[in-house]
């Protein structure tokens, strides 16, 4: 969560919101998640787990292109 | 500073440390309401959360703890995405920051307070080819 708050405070593009899955059982049912940490960008699913910060950003990027 | 019934000595102390390095003013804000889609929440025992109340609590210790750290509270009477906490410039966090995620608070709120970003030169090279505006979420347990 911290790495996606550390990429918004870094680029003015981005904006990050974490979201409690058990407190929005809906929206993350929503969005098909099934383990955490769950990375969604632009409400669709990107990947599932932590990851590196460079890896973090490309992953960011190629679901952007 | 204000002290905290909410957390414990040695967490009130830890987390004074680490607002030691804010460099900037933090604002945060947490808007509070009835949920959208009602969830009962229980704890270990079958108690009922009360996910505002227990929200409030925490943020409000929490940001009591550095005179840099400056909170508003917002009570909704409409349903919506609350609680909801607002650090700074625009980091989000939905439910009730437990667990992992008061930690996750804690370090926002200094990340945020620092007058550069702690990203990478490289991460935010990369950064700067984003031509469009991005959302990212990250959905999380407490635990």
């Amino acid at each position: 969560m911290l790495l996606a708050y550390r990429l918004a405070l870094a680029s003015p593009r981005i904006v990050a919101r974490g979201i409690e899955a058990s407190e929005f059982a809906v929206e993350a049912e929503r969005h098909g998640v099934s383990a955490v940490p769950a990375i969604v960008v632009d409400d669709r699913f990107a990947w599932a787990g932590s990851v590196p910060e460079a890896v973090f950003v490309e992953r960011v990027l190629a679901a952007t292109a | 500073m204000t002290g905290s019934s909410t957390l414990g000595e040695t967490e009130q102390a830890a987390i004074r440390e680490a607002f030691a390095d804010l460099e900037r003013d933090v604002g945060v804000v947490l808007e509070l309401g009835p949920a959208a889609t009602p969830v009962t929440l229980l704890a270990a025992g079958g108690r009922e959360l009360d996910s505002n109340a227990i929200t409030r609590d925490v943020v409000t210790s929490v940001c009591g703890l550095a005179d840099g750290v400056r909170l508003t509270v917002t009570e909704h009477d409409e349903p919506g995405p609350w609680p909801r906490t607002t650090i700074g410039p625009g980091l989000v966090y939905q439910g009730m920051p437990l667990g992992y995620e008061l930690t996750t608070l804690v370090h926002a709120i200094v990340d945020a307070g620092r007058a550069e970003p702690t990203l990478s030169a490289a991460s935010r090279e990369r950064l700067d080819a984003l031509e469009q505006d991005v959302a990212i979420d990250v959905f999380v347990t407490p635990t």
